[in-house]
């Protein structure tokens, strides 16, 4: 009997120790499964639960509760994003609709945008009309893009997420040549702002355009870029991506703006609207060493941003608008305070000089799909920055977990230091279909 | 005389026997490398493959791609499967490759040392152009049934700065490559295997395995399914294209 039962261990230890050596060696394709469908989507589902501490001195904790801000928050969001696309001849239509729904300890918020929507037209490789609602991504920059004319502004601790479009009308040439000029392509996108029609662009009752000329010059990619009509004041742009060796890609961007304006807290208390002329730029690189390490470093000047000085009233204001409030509940302070912040002060990343580093380590210690990273983002000027450690791992098919902290730090009257989240401790759990 | 000629004739077909090993052994190593990337893949052409990272307790993850190659140097991959991956898409001209994220939106440049699938594959093995435009043959031998050649990096662009390959001698196909970094250092070794009839007379490896000593353990395969010959305008392989892959289907 003993014998029988310990033969019965050996043949399920043998069964486990051999059936993976016999699975890994069993390969199949069935090519039937891949077949083009007219019609295809996909998309995400995703939970997301953040614990936030509150920087309750901070001026922008301040602002959001008029004095009497929380120590903490916890957040639940629930995200689903669909994209697919109908292909019917030269004609393909395209959609990414996002919707959301989140519980906090103060509020329940919900919200559904259509991110993009819109008709290509390809009646050969050559050129494509898109029509409708379309993101466009101009330029080359990881966490900023200066010359994303026509794009709304990124955000720099997730720049990989979807984003919005607008409403437009573009045409596409690519040309492919013999020689050191490789490619040509031109992209020129009409985007009218109308009543409920990219209202948030800027100006009423206009017709803009955007044109941007791409060049493959022997190994480097080239960008000129230039943006028109009276939503917003004239732009012009140029940046350029090349790889210096196999592991080494360098990318600049500089956009400028002859006519720009901003509302700006002069030293008297009074609001003006400063106009001057605007050269915002980027530079950039990505490495990678041998050890699978990536980085990627940019240094941002944001010529439209404010300077410490202009930050430092902004963040008096504050301070005096909190104490007017607390002695004699005059709320005047902070309704001027609030409007500065819209649009303005309030920007993440209002600031004038940044750098942004950002590592991030591919399966280390052999541990497949498994990627630690280190984001910082360093105002430059006041020395104020944000940390965040993050680890995401995609192991399970069309499962992707993401654990980050973001750790804020700054003296008062700094950027990071006067934001309104001290710490975050964020878990996402994405599921792909 | 006639024991004169016959010792003369007897001389020379002696030398000729003793020399012509010498002739056998002076091989054309770039000839043989040229009719081994003739017999792998056609020169403008649409492929299915199936890519499989095994880990060492068995465990895999399965990646689908679509790829459609022109000329020597230009080359697009599309993601088709799992989902978490599907719409990605990598373009190759030459020493400049890119990736295309849907929700990023814009491609980005890459490196061909970087691997976007994870495992031991990486974009080069993924991109691969013909071995002849990347690799110079510096010196071939034989080795029973096998000719070896060794080969080394055009440009310091190319992902591994040496290769060894062994090609079998009667379908000059490969059957095994070492990868070496510039430093000596092994990186992986790469092994062609089952050979199958994809018509249009091309009959060639469909699976490649690899391993690395620097994943020890792991193990990662590419099965190639479909290769036929296709035409494809020069503007399918640029940057504003990128979006545009899976229409070529």
């Amino acid at each position: 009997m003993p014998s029988l039962f310990c033969r019965f261990i050996l043949l399920i230890f043998v069964v486990f120790a051999v059936v993976p050596a016999f699975a890994a060696e069993e390969f199949s394709f069935d090519l039937d499964e891949f077949e083009k469908k007219s019609l295809e989507w996909g998309g995400y589902a995703e939970l997301k639960w953040e614990h936030t501490d509150i920087n309750a001195n901070s001026a922008f904790s301040l602002l959001d509760s008029y004095g009497d801000p929380r120590s903490s928050l916890d957040r639940f969001t629930t995200t689903l994003q669909l994209d697919g696309n109908f292909n019917k001849g030269v004609v393909t239509c395209n959609w990414t609709v996002q919707a959301y729904a989140q519980q906090d300890q103060e509020e329940w918020a919900d919200n559904a945008d259509i991110f993009d929507a819109y008709a290509s037209i390809k009646p050969t490789p050559l050129a494509t009309l898109d029509l409708g609602k379309k993101v466009f991504k101009w330029g080359k920059g990881y966490a900023w893009n200066p010359v994303g004319f026509i794009d709304r502004p990124k955000d720099p601790n997730n720049p990989e997420e979807a984003m919005e479009g607008y409403i437009g009308v573009g045409l596409d040439l690519i040309k492919s040549l013999p020689g050191p000029l490789q490619t040509v392509a031109l992209t020129t996108v009409a985007l009218p702002v109308w009543r409920d029609v990219n209202e948030d662009f800027g100006q009423r009752d206009n017709v803009n355009l955007a044109a941007k000329l791409y060049l493959l010059y022997r190994d480097v990619d080239i960008d000129l870029l230039w943006y028109t009509g009276n939503s917003r004041t004239t732009r012009y742009g140029l940046d350029f991506s090349t790889n210096l060796a196999t592991n080494f890609e360098i990318h600049a961007e500089v956009a400028h703006i002859p006519n720009q304006s901003q509302k700006l807290l002069t030293g008297d208390g009074s609001v003006a609207i400063h106009e001057f002329a605007d050269t915002t730029y980027l530079l950039g690189l990505r490495y990678l060493t041998e050890s699978d390490i990536t980085t990627i470093i940019e240094y941002y000047h944001n010529d439209d941003g404010y300077t410490e000085n202009e930050q430092n009233r902004f963040f008096q204001l504050v301070e005096n608008a909190d104490r007017l409030y607390q002695a004699s509940g005059d709320d005047a302070l902070y309704t001027k305070a609030n409007s500065l912040s819209q649009g303005a002060y309030g920007q993440s990343q209002s600031g004038r000089n940044y750098l942004y580093a950002r590592v991030t380590m591919k399966e280390p210690f052999e541990l497949l799909y498994f990627t630690p990273g280190l984001t910082a983002i360093i105002n430059l000027d006041d020395e104020s920055y944000s940390l965040s450690p993050e680890a995401v791992y995609t192991g399970f098919t069309n499962w992707e977990l993401r654990l980050r902290v973001s750790l804020l730090e700054g003296a008062s009257f700094t950027e990071y230091g006067e934001k309104q989240n001290e710490n975050k401790l964020e878990l996402r759990i994405r599921y792909f279909f | 005389m006639h024991k004169r000629a016959a010792f003369l004739l007897v001389f020379l077909v002696s030398t000729v026997l003793v020399t012509t090993p010498v002739w056998a052994a002076d091989l054309d190593g770039t000839a043989i490398l040229r009719q081994v990337d003739t017999n792998l893949q056609p020169q403008s052409y649409e492929m299915y493959r199936k890519l499989i990272n095994i880990e060492p307790d068995g465990s895999k993850k399965e990646f689908v791609l679509y790829s459609v190659k022109k000329g020597e140097d230009k080359m697009v991959a599309l993601f088709l499967s799992p989902a978490s991956e599907k719409g990605r898409s990598t373009l190759r001209l030459g020493d400049n490759m890119w990736l295309y994220i849907p929700n990023v939106g814009k491609p980005i440049r890459i490196t061909s040392l970087q691997s976007v699938v994870g495992g031991v594959f990486n974009n080069s093995d993924i991109l691969s152009l013909d071995y002849s435009v990347e690799y110079d043959a510096l010196n071939v031998i034989e080795e029973g049934d096998s000719y070896l050649l060794e080969l080394k990096a055009k440009t310091n662009a190319i992902a591994y700065d040496r290769l060894k390959m062994w090609v079998n001698k009667k379908v000059k196909v490969p059957t095994t490559i070492e990868c070496y970094a510039a430093s000596g250092m092994l990186i992986k070794t790469l092994y062609y295997k089952e050979t199958k009839d994809f018509g249009d007379g091309l009959v060639r490896p469909s699976v490649l395995e690899t391993d690395s000593p620097l994943y020890k353990g792991y193990k990662s395969v590419m099965i190639y399914a479909k290769i036929t010959k296709k035409e494809l305008a020069d503007e399918v392989f640029s940057l504003n294209y990128l979006a545009r892959v899976e229409e070529l289907r």
